[in-house]
Protein backbone atom coordinates (compact mmCIF):
# COMPACT_ATOMS: atom_id res chain seq x y z
CA UNK A 1 0.00 0.00 0.00
CA UNK A 2 1.61 3.03 -0.75
CA UNK A 3 -0.09 5.77 0.66
CA UNK A 4 0.57 9.05 1.58
CA UNK A 5 -1.30 12.55 2.79
CA UNK A 6 -1.53 13.24 -1.32
CA UNK A 7 -5.00 11.61 -0.51
CA UNK A 8 -6.12 14.70 1.11
CA UNK A 9 -5.23 16.57 -2.73
CA UNK A 10 -7.57 13.72 -4.38
CA UNK A 11 -10.17 14.81 -1.69
CA UNK A 12 -9.68 18.18 -2.48
CA UNK A 13 -9.72 17.97 -6.23
CA UNK A 14 -13.43 16.38 -5.66
CA UNK A 15 -14.34 19.13 -3.56
CA UNK A 16 -13.45 21.82 -6.40
CA UNK A 17 -15.31 19.81 -8.95
CA UNK A 18 -18.24 19.65 -6.54
CA UNK A 19 -19.46 22.85 -6.63
CA UNK A 20 -21.08 22.44 -9.89
CA UNK A 21 -23.60 19.36 -8.80
CA UNK A 22 -23.98 20.07 -5.11
CA UNK A 23 -27.55 21.38 -5.59
CA UNK A 24 -28.82 18.16 -7.57
CA UNK A 25 -26.99 15.88 -5.64
CA UNK A 26 -28.57 17.52 -2.55
CA UNK A 27 -31.74 17.01 -3.59
CA UNK A 28 -31.26 13.42 -4.57
CA UNK A 29 -29.56 12.33 -1.44
CA UNK A 30 -32.67 13.77 0.45
CA UNK A 31 -35.55 12.82 -1.77
CA UNK A 32 -35.11 8.55 -1.50
CA UNK A 33 -34.31 8.76 2.22
CA UNK A 34 -37.37 11.28 2.74
CA UNK A 35 -39.48 9.21 0.66
CA UNK A 36 -39.10 6.24 3.16
CA UNK A 37 -39.62 8.70 6.33
CA UNK A 38 -42.88 9.62 4.92
CA UNK A 39 -44.81 6.26 3.04
CA UNK A 40 -43.27 4.09 6.03
CA UNK A 41 -42.27 6.26 9.19
CA UNK A 42 -45.90 7.84 8.72
CA UNK A 43 -48.17 5.75 6.19
CA UNK A 44 -47.24 2.41 7.38
CA UNK A 45 -46.51 3.55 11.05
CA UNK A 46 -49.66 4.58 11.98
CA UNK A 47 -50.95 0.88 12.05
CA UNK A 48 -47.68 0.28 14.31
CA UNK A 49 -48.46 2.08 17.57
CA UNK A 50 -47.06 0.15 20.47
CA UNK A 51 -44.91 -2.19 18.92
CA UNK A 52 -42.04 -0.15 19.29
CA UNK A 53 -41.98 0.30 23.54
CA UNK A 54 -44.84 3.12 23.07
CA UNK A 55 -42.20 4.87 20.77
CA UNK A 56 -43.62 5.82 17.34
CA UNK A 57 -42.28 3.59 14.46
CA UNK A 58 -40.43 6.67 13.39
CA UNK A 59 -38.44 6.39 16.34
CA UNK A 60 -37.20 2.96 14.88
CA UNK A 61 -36.91 4.00 11.28
CA UNK A 62 -34.99 7.42 11.28
CA UNK A 63 -31.76 5.47 12.60
CA UNK A 64 -31.51 2.93 10.31
CA UNK A 65 -32.72 5.81 7.36
CA UNK A 66 -29.87 7.74 7.70
CA UNK A 67 -26.98 4.99 7.72
CA UNK A 68 -28.23 3.10 4.81
CA UNK A 69 -28.58 6.97 2.86
CA UNK A 70 -25.08 7.08 3.84
CA UNK A 71 -24.64 3.50 2.20
CA UNK A 72 -26.71 4.89 -1.25
CA UNK A 73 -24.60 7.87 -1.68
CA UNK A 74 -20.85 6.40 -0.83
CA UNK A 75 -21.56 3.34 -3.33
CA UNK A 76 -22.72 5.82 -5.95
CA UNK A 77 -20.05 7.81 -6.24
CA UNK A 78 -17.60 5.16 -6.19
CA UNK A 79 -19.98 2.59 -8.48
CA UNK A 80 -20.70 5.35 -11.25
CA UNK A 81 -18.66 8.47 -10.40
CA UNK A 82 -15.59 6.29 -10.52
CA UNK A 83 -16.17 4.45 -13.34
CA UNK A 84 -16.63 7.83 -15.29
CA UNK A 85 -13.44 9.34 -14.10
CA UNK A 86 -11.30 5.90 -14.75
CA UNK A 87 -12.79 5.42 -18.24
CA UNK A 88 -14.77 8.37 -19.61
CA UNK A 89 -12.49 10.96 -18.47
CA UNK A 90 -9.42 9.46 -17.77
CA UNK A 91 -8.95 11.16 -14.97
CA UNK A 92 -6.67 8.43 -12.94
CA UNK A 93 -4.26 8.11 -15.92
CA UNK A 94 -3.56 11.60 -15.59
CA UNK A 95 -3.28 11.39 -11.45
CA UNK A 96 -1.24 8.27 -11.14
CA UNK A 97 1.42 10.19 -14.00
CA UNK A 98 1.98 12.67 -10.89
CA UNK A 99 3.57 11.86 -7.24
CA UNK A 100 -0.10 11.06 -6.80
CA UNK A 101 0.02 6.84 -6.21
CA UNK A 102 -2.56 4.80 -7.60
CA UNK A 103 -3.51 3.85 -3.67
CA UNK A 104 -3.86 7.57 -3.32
CA UNK A 105 -6.32 8.54 -6.17
CA UNK A 106 -8.44 5.48 -4.73
CA UNK A 107 -8.13 6.04 -1.24
CA UNK A 108 -8.98 9.89 -1.92
CA UNK A 109 -11.98 8.70 -3.90
CA UNK A 110 -13.21 6.45 -1.33
CA UNK A 111 -12.38 9.37 1.47
CA UNK A 112 -14.46 11.56 -1.00
CA UNK A 113 -17.68 8.44 -0.66
CA UNK A 114 -17.55 8.77 2.63
CA UNK A 115 -17.50 12.82 2.93
CA UNK A 116 -21.03 12.45 0.18
CA UNK A 117 -22.49 10.07 2.70
CA UNK A 118 -21.43 12.10 5.86
CA UNK A 119 -23.98 14.92 3.80
CA UNK A 120 -26.61 12.78 3.02
CA UNK A 121 -27.01 10.90 6.17
CA UNK A 122 -26.83 14.81 7.79
CA UNK A 123 -29.44 15.92 5.65
CA UNK A 124 -31.56 13.37 6.89
CA UNK A 125 -30.30 13.74 10.39
CA UNK A 126 -31.44 17.55 9.92
CA UNK A 127 -35.22 16.11 8.52
CA UNK A 128 -35.41 13.56 11.16
CA UNK A 129 -34.44 16.69 13.73
CA UNK A 130 -37.39 18.57 12.23
CA UNK A 131 -39.88 15.32 13.11
CA UNK A 132 -38.76 15.76 16.76
CA UNK A 133 -36.39 12.75 16.40
CA UNK A 134 -32.76 13.53 17.58
CA UNK A 135 -29.75 11.64 19.10
CA UNK A 136 -30.04 11.10 22.45
CA UNK A 137 -27.02 13.44 23.86
CA UNK A 138 -24.36 15.64 21.96
CA UNK A 139 -21.71 12.94 22.59
CA UNK A 140 -24.16 10.76 20.79
CA UNK A 141 -24.40 13.02 17.95
CA UNK A 142 -20.38 11.98 17.59
CA UNK A 143 -21.23 8.69 17.65
CA UNK A 144 -23.14 9.13 15.11
CA UNK A 145 -20.90 10.84 12.38
CA UNK A 146 -18.18 7.99 13.52
CA UNK A 147 -20.76 5.56 12.13
CA UNK A 148 -21.72 7.33 9.38
CA UNK A 149 -17.75 8.16 7.80
CA UNK A 150 -17.35 4.50 8.70
CA UNK A 151 -20.09 3.41 6.86
CA UNK A 152 -19.45 5.51 3.81
CA UNK A 153 -15.81 4.10 4.02
CA UNK A 154 -17.11 0.80 4.15
CA UNK A 155 -19.27 1.13 0.99
CA UNK A 156 -16.98 3.29 -1.16
CA UNK A 157 -14.70 0.59 -0.88
CA UNK A 158 -17.28 -2.47 -1.61
CA UNK A 159 -18.34 -0.12 -4.39
CA UNK A 160 -14.56 0.00 -5.47
CA UNK A 161 -14.36 -3.32 -5.49
CA UNK A 162 -17.22 -3.78 -8.15
CA UNK A 163 -15.78 -0.80 -10.16
CA UNK A 164 -12.76 -2.79 -10.34
CA UNK A 165 -14.00 -5.46 -12.18
CA UNK A 166 -16.85 -3.58 -14.16
CA UNK A 167 -16.56 -3.70 -17.77
CA UNK A 168 -19.96 -0.94 -18.07
CA UNK A 169 -22.54 1.15 -16.33
CA UNK A 170 -24.28 -2.55 -16.54
CA UNK A 171 -22.48 -4.58 -14.29
CA UNK A 172 -23.60 -2.43 -11.77
CA UNK A 173 -26.90 -3.21 -11.99
CA UNK A 174 -26.15 -6.64 -10.25
CA UNK A 175 -24.15 -4.92 -7.24
CA UNK A 176 -26.92 -2.43 -6.61
CA UNK A 177 -30.35 -4.79 -7.38
CA UNK A 178 -28.74 -8.13 -5.86
CA UNK A 179 -26.63 -6.82 -2.97
CA UNK A 180 -27.25 -3.70 -2.00
CA UNK A 181 -31.60 -3.40 -2.35
CA UNK A 182 -31.16 -7.19 -0.56
CA UNK A 183 -28.98 -5.55 2.45
CA UNK A 184 -31.84 -2.81 3.05
CA UNK A 185 -33.90 -5.19 3.39
CA UNK A 186 -31.79 -7.90 5.76
CA UNK A 187 -30.13 -5.18 7.98
CA UNK A 188 -33.10 -4.21 10.46
CA UNK A 189 -33.64 -0.85 8.73
CA UNK A 190 -37.31 -1.36 8.54
CA UNK A 191 -38.08 -3.66 11.25
CA UNK A 192 -36.63 -5.56 13.75
CA UNK A 193 -34.44 -9.34 12.72
CA UNK A 194 -36.40 -10.77 15.80
CA UNK A 195 -39.12 -12.65 13.98
CA UNK A 196 -36.55 -14.13 11.05
CA UNK A 197 -35.57 -17.57 11.61
CA UNK A 198 -32.08 -18.66 13.21
CA UNK A 199 -30.54 -18.88 9.80
CA UNK A 200 -31.42 -15.17 8.15
CA UNK A 201 -30.38 -13.90 11.68
CA UNK A 202 -27.04 -15.64 11.01
CA UNK A 203 -27.28 -14.65 7.75
CA UNK A 204 -27.80 -10.78 8.99
CA UNK A 205 -24.57 -10.74 10.95
CA UNK A 206 -22.41 -11.33 8.44
CA UNK A 207 -24.22 -7.80 6.68
CA UNK A 208 -21.66 -4.95 7.36
CA UNK A 209 -25.30 -2.91 7.43
CA UNK A 210 -26.55 -5.05 9.95
CA UNK A 211 -23.63 -3.37 12.53
CA UNK A 212 -24.18 0.17 11.28
CA UNK A 213 -27.58 0.34 11.54
CA UNK A 214 -27.28 -1.12 15.35
CA UNK A 215 -24.78 1.34 16.14
CA UNK A 216 -26.98 4.21 14.79
CA UNK A 217 -30.06 3.12 16.90
CA UNK A 218 -28.18 3.12 20.00
CA UNK A 219 -26.88 6.48 19.20
CA UNK A 220 -30.51 7.45 19.58
CA UNK A 221 -32.35 5.01 22.04
CA UNK A 222 -29.52 5.81 24.58
CA UNK A 223 -29.13 2.40 25.50
CA UNK A 224 -25.69 1.43 25.22
CA UNK A 225 -25.05 -2.76 25.39
CA UNK A 226 -21.81 -4.86 25.43
CA UNK A 227 -23.30 -5.81 22.05
CA UNK A 228 -22.69 -2.76 20.48
CA UNK A 229 -18.69 -3.04 20.92
CA UNK A 230 -19.04 -6.32 18.90
CA UNK A 231 -21.15 -4.73 16.64
CA UNK A 232 -17.84 -1.74 16.28
CA UNK A 233 -15.46 -4.75 16.31
CA UNK A 234 -16.94 -6.63 13.28
CA UNK A 235 -17.30 -3.05 11.56
CA UNK A 236 -14.05 -2.01 11.65
CA UNK A 237 -13.06 -5.47 10.41
CA UNK A 238 -14.82 -5.41 7.10
CA UNK A 239 -14.20 -1.49 6.58
CA UNK A 240 -10.31 -2.64 7.25
CA UNK A 241 -11.24 -5.86 4.58
CA UNK A 242 -12.65 -3.92 2.65
CA UNK A 243 -10.45 -0.77 2.29
CA UNK A 244 -7.61 -3.00 1.55
CA UNK A 245 -8.61 -4.90 -1.12
CA UNK A 246 -10.88 -1.97 -2.81
CA UNK A 247 -7.44 -0.44 -3.12
CA UNK A 248 -5.78 -3.31 -4.24
CA UNK A 249 -8.30 -4.06 -6.84
CA UNK A 250 -8.23 -0.97 -8.48
CA UNK A 251 -4.61 -0.58 -8.63
CA UNK A 252 -4.60 -3.93 -10.56
CA UNK A 253 -6.53 -1.62 -12.73
CA UNK A 254 -5.14 1.23 -13.35
CA UNK A 255 -1.42 0.29 -13.61
CA UNK A 256 -1.00 -2.59 -16.22
CA UNK B 1 26.37 15.43 -22.25
CA UNK B 2 25.69 12.92 -19.56
CA UNK B 3 22.72 9.89 -19.86
CA UNK B 4 18.97 10.92 -18.44
CA UNK B 5 17.44 7.46 -19.27
CA UNK B 6 19.03 4.29 -19.74
CA UNK B 7 17.36 0.96 -21.26
CA UNK B 8 18.74 -2.33 -21.11
CA UNK B 9 17.06 -5.33 -22.79
CA UNK B 10 14.04 -3.40 -21.39
CA UNK B 11 10.35 -6.08 -21.74
CA UNK B 12 7.07 -5.13 -20.68
CA UNK B 13 4.75 -8.08 -21.28
CA UNK B 14 1.02 -8.64 -20.89
CA UNK B 15 0.40 -11.58 -20.16
CA UNK B 16 1.47 -13.75 -23.15
CA UNK B 17 1.63 -11.05 -25.58
CA UNK B 18 4.99 -8.65 -26.04
CA UNK B 19 4.48 -5.43 -25.99
CA UNK B 20 8.34 -4.38 -25.77
CA UNK B 21 10.63 -6.77 -26.75
CA UNK B 22 14.28 -6.43 -25.21
CA UNK B 23 15.33 -3.30 -26.21
CA UNK B 24 18.40 -0.50 -25.47
CA UNK B 25 18.62 3.06 -25.79
CA UNK B 26 20.33 5.91 -24.26
CA UNK B 27 18.97 9.18 -24.32
CA UNK B 28 21.34 11.99 -23.09
CA UNK B 29 19.89 15.44 -20.77
CA UNK B 30 19.06 18.08 -23.32
CA UNK B 31 18.33 15.94 -26.42
CA UNK B 32 15.34 15.73 -28.09
CA UNK B 33 14.86 12.00 -28.53
CA UNK B 34 11.98 10.82 -30.66
CA UNK B 35 10.21 7.20 -31.01
CA UNK B 36 9.08 6.21 -33.69
CA UNK B 37 6.75 3.93 -35.52
CA UNK B 38 3.08 2.50 -36.08
CA UNK B 39 -0.16 2.08 -33.69
CA UNK B 40 0.97 -1.13 -31.38
CA UNK B 41 4.58 -0.53 -32.03
CA UNK B 42 5.70 -0.39 -28.31
CA UNK B 43 6.16 3.47 -27.97
CA UNK B 44 3.60 4.71 -25.92
CA UNK B 45 4.13 1.11 -23.35
CA UNK B 46 7.88 2.68 -23.31
CA UNK B 47 7.47 6.33 -22.60
CA UNK B 48 4.81 4.92 -19.93
CA UNK B 49 7.53 2.63 -18.47
CA UNK B 50 9.99 5.63 -18.17
CA UNK B 51 7.12 7.92 -16.92
CA UNK B 52 6.60 5.19 -14.17
CA UNK B 53 3.18 4.32 -14.64
CA UNK B 54 3.89 0.86 -16.01
CA UNK B 55 5.72 -1.56 -14.69
CA UNK B 56 8.93 -3.04 -16.23
CA UNK B 57 9.17 -6.97 -16.61
CA UNK B 58 12.41 -7.27 -17.47
CA UNK B 59 15.46 -5.62 -18.05
CA UNK B 60 17.15 -1.58 -16.22
CA UNK B 61 15.23 0.78 -16.66
CA UNK B 62 17.33 3.78 -15.50
CA UNK B 63 16.02 7.43 -15.32
CA UNK B 64 18.31 10.31 -13.58
CA UNK B 65 19.79 7.98 -11.91
CA UNK B 66 17.30 6.37 -10.26
CA UNK B 67 15.43 3.09 -11.03
CA UNK B 68 12.17 3.62 -12.88
CA UNK B 69 9.16 1.89 -10.92
CA UNK B 70 5.38 3.16 -10.63
CA UNK B 71 6.20 3.78 -6.40
CA UNK B 72 8.66 6.33 -7.51
CA UNK B 73 7.18 9.43 -6.60
CA UNK B 74 10.86 11.50 -6.84
CA UNK B 75 11.13 10.72 -10.35
CA UNK B 76 7.13 11.56 -10.83
CA UNK B 77 8.16 14.81 -9.57
CA UNK B 78 10.34 16.13 -11.98
CA UNK B 79 8.95 14.13 -14.81
CA UNK B 80 6.03 16.24 -17.30
CA UNK B 81 3.53 14.41 -19.15
CA UNK B 82 1.58 15.46 -22.03
CA UNK B 83 -0.90 12.42 -22.62
CA UNK B 84 -2.08 10.95 -25.73
CA UNK B 85 -5.27 10.81 -24.98
CA UNK B 86 -6.90 14.33 -23.36
CA UNK B 87 -7.02 13.51 -19.97
CA UNK B 88 -8.04 16.94 -18.21
CA UNK B 89 -10.50 17.56 -15.48
CA UNK B 90 -13.80 18.17 -17.54
CA UNK B 91 -15.65 18.88 -14.00
CA UNK B 92 -13.30 21.85 -13.47
CA UNK B 93 -12.11 25.41 -15.68
CA UNK B 94 -9.01 25.61 -17.27
CA UNK B 95 -7.64 27.43 -14.42
CA UNK B 96 -8.95 24.79 -11.74
CA UNK B 97 -7.16 21.96 -13.83
CA UNK B 98 -4.09 23.79 -13.07
CA UNK B 99 -4.66 24.47 -9.57
CA UNK B 100 -5.74 21.22 -8.84
CA UNK B 101 -2.02 19.88 -10.63
CA UNK B 102 -0.38 22.10 -8.84
CA UNK B 103 -1.20 20.59 -5.29
CA UNK B 104 -0.67 16.95 -6.62
CA UNK B 105 2.92 18.25 -6.66
CA UNK B 106 3.14 19.82 -3.62
CA UNK B 107 3.34 22.99 -5.17
CA UNK B 108 2.91 26.22 -2.77
CA UNK B 109 -0.35 28.12 -3.65
CA UNK B 110 1.27 31.17 -4.26
CA UNK B 111 4.66 30.22 -6.44
CA UNK B 112 1.36 28.21 -8.21
CA UNK B 113 -0.78 30.96 -8.82
CA UNK B 114 2.17 32.59 -10.82
CA UNK B 115 3.44 29.82 -12.35
CA UNK B 116 -0.42 29.28 -13.81
CA UNK B 117 0.07 32.74 -14.93
CA UNK B 118 2.62 32.20 -16.83
CA UNK B 119 1.79 28.66 -18.33
CA UNK B 120 -1.57 30.51 -19.32
CA UNK B 121 0.70 32.80 -21.29
CA UNK B 122 3.39 30.29 -22.83
CA UNK B 123 0.25 28.41 -24.40
CA UNK B 124 -1.78 31.64 -25.53
CA UNK B 125 -4.96 30.39 -23.15
CA UNK B 126 -4.89 33.50 -21.08
CA UNK B 127 -8.72 34.43 -22.59
CA UNK B 128 -9.88 31.14 -21.75
CA UNK B 129 -8.50 30.92 -17.82
CA UNK B 130 -12.40 30.63 -16.70
CA UNK B 131 -13.82 28.74 -19.65
CA UNK B 132 -14.69 25.02 -19.09
CA UNK B 133 -12.84 22.32 -20.48
CA UNK B 134 -15.73 20.86 -23.16
CA UNK B 135 -15.89 24.35 -24.25
CA UNK B 136 -12.34 24.19 -25.69
CA UNK B 137 -11.23 23.20 -28.86
CA UNK B 138 -8.72 20.14 -29.36
CA UNK B 139 -6.01 22.29 -29.98
CA UNK B 140 -6.42 24.69 -27.12
CA UNK B 141 -6.98 21.32 -24.88
CA UNK B 142 -4.17 19.65 -25.95
CA UNK B 143 -1.68 23.45 -25.32
CA UNK B 144 -3.36 22.90 -21.74
CA UNK B 145 -2.27 19.64 -21.44
CA UNK B 146 1.35 21.07 -22.10
CA UNK B 147 0.83 23.92 -19.53
CA UNK B 148 -0.17 20.72 -17.30
CA UNK B 149 2.67 18.96 -18.04
CA UNK B 150 5.06 22.11 -17.15
CA UNK B 151 3.12 22.96 -14.20
CA UNK B 152 6.83 21.24 -11.48
CA UNK B 153 9.13 22.53 -13.83
CA UNK B 154 10.15 19.15 -15.41
CA UNK B 155 13.73 18.22 -16.03
CA UNK B 156 11.84 15.30 -18.48
CA UNK B 157 8.88 16.12 -20.56
CA UNK B 158 7.42 13.36 -22.11
CA UNK B 159 5.16 13.86 -25.52
CA UNK B 160 3.27 10.97 -26.19
CA UNK B 161 1.94 11.95 -29.98
CA UNK B 162 1.17 15.72 -28.98
CA UNK B 163 -0.68 16.42 -32.07
CA UNK B 164 -2.66 13.73 -32.89
CA UNK B 165 -6.03 15.17 -34.70
CA UNK B 166 -4.69 18.73 -34.92
CA UNK B 167 -5.07 21.04 -38.18
CA UNK B 168 -1.77 22.91 -39.12
CA UNK B 169 -1.62 26.00 -37.34
CA UNK B 170 -2.55 24.13 -33.93
CA UNK B 171 0.29 21.26 -35.05
CA UNK B 172 2.60 24.18 -36.05
CA UNK B 173 2.36 26.26 -32.47
CA UNK B 174 2.79 23.10 -30.43
CA UNK B 175 5.96 22.31 -32.03
CA UNK B 176 6.79 25.73 -31.68
CA UNK B 177 6.44 25.64 -27.95
CA UNK B 178 8.39 21.83 -27.72
CA UNK B 179 11.35 23.51 -29.69
CA UNK B 180 10.99 26.43 -26.96
CA UNK B 181 11.39 24.03 -23.83
CA UNK B 182 14.66 22.38 -25.63
CA UNK B 183 16.47 25.33 -25.98
CA UNK B 184 15.76 25.64 -22.37
CA UNK B 185 17.37 22.42 -21.49
CA UNK B 186 14.78 20.34 -21.05
CA UNK B 187 14.91 17.16 -22.16
CA UNK B 188 11.99 15.76 -24.45
CA UNK B 189 11.12 12.40 -25.20
CA UNK B 190 8.07 12.40 -28.12
CA UNK B 191 6.53 9.59 -29.80
CA UNK B 192 4.61 9.89 -33.04
CA UNK B 193 3.62 8.14 -36.47
CA UNK B 194 4.14 11.80 -37.85
CA UNK B 195 7.41 11.43 -40.42
CA UNK B 196 7.21 15.24 -40.02
CA UNK B 197 7.17 15.88 -36.85
CA UNK B 198 10.42 13.77 -36.00
CA UNK B 199 11.56 15.37 -38.35
CA UNK B 200 11.09 19.02 -37.33
CA UNK B 201 11.72 18.25 -33.20
CA UNK B 202 13.72 15.13 -32.84
CA UNK B 203 18.00 15.43 -32.59
CA UNK B 204 18.18 11.81 -32.19
CA UNK B 205 15.15 9.07 -32.75
CA UNK B 206 14.63 5.28 -32.89
CA UNK B 207 12.18 3.46 -35.31
CA UNK B 208 10.12 0.70 -33.54
CA UNK B 209 8.24 -1.64 -35.04
CA UNK B 210 6.37 -5.04 -33.14
CA UNK B 211 8.18 -4.39 -30.02
CA UNK B 212 11.53 -3.89 -31.27
CA UNK B 213 14.14 -0.98 -32.26
CA UNK B 214 14.67 -1.02 -36.03
CA UNK B 215 17.52 1.67 -36.80
CA UNK B 216 18.52 4.27 -34.67
CA UNK B 217 19.81 7.66 -35.51
CA UNK B 218 19.85 11.18 -36.21
CA UNK B 219 17.02 11.71 -38.76
CA UNK B 220 19.17 13.21 -41.76
CA UNK B 221 21.76 10.21 -41.02
CA UNK B 222 18.94 7.59 -41.12
CA UNK B 223 17.73 9.14 -44.36
CA UNK B 224 20.84 9.36 -46.32
CA UNK B 225 21.80 5.48 -45.28
CA UNK B 226 18.71 4.05 -45.44
CA UNK B 227 17.59 6.00 -48.04
CA UNK B 228 19.54 8.30 -49.84
CA UNK B 229 18.87 12.01 -50.64
CA UNK B 230 16.19 11.80 -53.30
CA UNK B 231 13.22 10.00 -54.28
CA UNK B 232 11.55 9.51 -57.79
CA UNK B 233 8.04 8.36 -57.65
CA UNK B 234 6.60 7.17 -61.26
CA UNK B 235 3.23 6.17 -61.39
CA UNK B 236 3.18 3.87 -64.35
CA UNK B 237 1.94 0.09 -65.24
CA UNK B 238 4.16 -2.80 -64.06
CA UNK B 239 4.85 -3.97 -67.05
CA UNK B 240 6.83 -1.06 -68.56
CA UNK B 241 9.21 -1.82 -65.27
CA UNK B 242 11.91 -3.54 -66.51
CA UNK B 243 12.10 -0.86 -69.75
CA UNK B 244 12.40 1.66 -66.97
CA UNK B 245 14.50 -0.05 -64.20
CA UNK B 246 17.27 -0.96 -67.01
CA UNK B 247 17.22 2.84 -68.36
CA UNK B 248 17.18 4.82 -65.00
CA UNK B 249 19.21 1.89 -62.14
CA UNK B 250 22.80 3.18 -63.26
CA UNK B 251 21.66 6.84 -61.71
CA UNK B 252 20.14 5.12 -58.79
CA UNK B 253 20.80 3.41 -55.54
CA UNK B 254 17.80 1.39 -55.20
CA UNK B 255 14.36 0.52 -56.91
CA UNK B 256 11.22 -0.95 -55.89
CA UNK B 257 7.28 -1.32 -56.61
CA UNK B 258 4.44 -0.35 -53.94
CA UNK B 259 1.12 -0.49 -55.65
CA UNK B 260 1.02 1.43 -58.69
CA UNK B 261 3.96 3.33 -58.35
CA UNK B 262 7.66 2.49 -59.01
CA UNK B 263 10.71 4.45 -56.64
CA UNK B 264 13.83 5.23 -57.39
CA UNK B 265 16.01 6.21 -54.42
CA UNK B 266 19.49 7.96 -54.78
CA UNK B 267 21.98 9.21 -53.25
CA UNK B 268 22.65 12.39 -56.08
CA UNK B 269 19.45 13.34 -57.36
CA UNK B 270 21.17 15.95 -60.17
CA UNK B 271 21.45 12.47 -62.98
CA UNK B 272 18.26 10.77 -62.01
CA UNK B 273 16.64 13.80 -62.79
CA UNK B 274 18.53 15.13 -65.75
CA UNK B 275 17.35 11.37 -67.31
CA UNK B 276 13.97 11.55 -66.12
CA UNK B 277 13.75 15.08 -67.35
CA UNK B 278 15.33 13.50 -70.61
CA UNK B 279 12.47 10.80 -70.68
CA UNK B 280 9.30 13.24 -70.21
CA UNK B 281 7.73 10.69 -68.63
CA UNK B 282 3.73 11.49 -67.44
CA UNK B 283 2.78 11.47 -63.46
CA UNK B 284 6.54 11.39 -62.40
CA UNK B 285 7.65 13.16 -58.87
CA UNK B 286 10.88 14.01 -57.88
CA UNK B 287 11.59 15.18 -54.43
CA UNK B 288 13.99 14.83 -51.05
CA UNK B 289 14.08 12.00 -49.09
CA UNK B 290 12.01 12.01 -46.34
CA UNK B 291 11.79 10.10 -42.70
CA UNK B 292 9.07 8.53 -44.01
CA UNK B 293 10.30 6.62 -46.97
CA UNK B 294 12.79 5.26 -44.53
CA UNK B 295 10.07 4.22 -42.09
CA UNK B 296 8.07 2.87 -44.66
CA UNK B 297 10.90 0.66 -45.92
CA UNK B 298 11.80 -0.30 -42.54
CA UNK B 299 8.48 -1.37 -41.24
CA UNK B 300 6.99 -2.41 -44.30
CA UNK B 301 8.70 -2.73 -48.19
CA UNK B 302 12.03 -4.05 -48.72
CA UNK B 303 14.32 -2.77 -51.33
CA UNK B 304 15.34 -4.45 -54.09
CA UNK B 305 18.94 -3.84 -54.61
Amino acid sequence: MNLSYRIYHVFVRNLISYKRFVLTTFLVSLVQPLFYLITFGIGMGAYMTGAFGGKSYLHFLVPGVIVSSVMMSATFECLYGTFVKMIHERLYDALVATPVSAEDAVAGDIAWASFRGLISGSLMLLVAAVMGILPVSPASVVLLVLVMLITGVMFGSLGMIVTSLAPNFDFFNYYTELVITPMLFFSGVFFPLDNFPAWMKTLAQFLPLTHAVAISRAAFSGVFTSGLLLNFAVVLVLVTIAFYFGIRRMKKRLIK
Amino acid sequence: MSTLVSAHALTKKYGTFTAVDGIDFEISEGECFGFLGPNGAGKTTTVRMIHCVSPVTSGTLIVDGLPASVNNRALKKKTGVIPQEITLDIDLTVYENLVVFARFFDIPKREARARIAELLKFVELEAKRDSKIDQLSTGMKRRLLIARALLNRPKLIIADEPTTGLDPQARHLIWQRLRQLKTQGVTLILTTQYMEEAQQLCDRLVVMYQGKILKAGEPRGLIESEIGKDVAEIRVPADQDARLIADLSPFACGHERVGDTLYFYSRDGHDLRKRLVELDLPNTVHRPATLEDVFLKLTGRSLIE
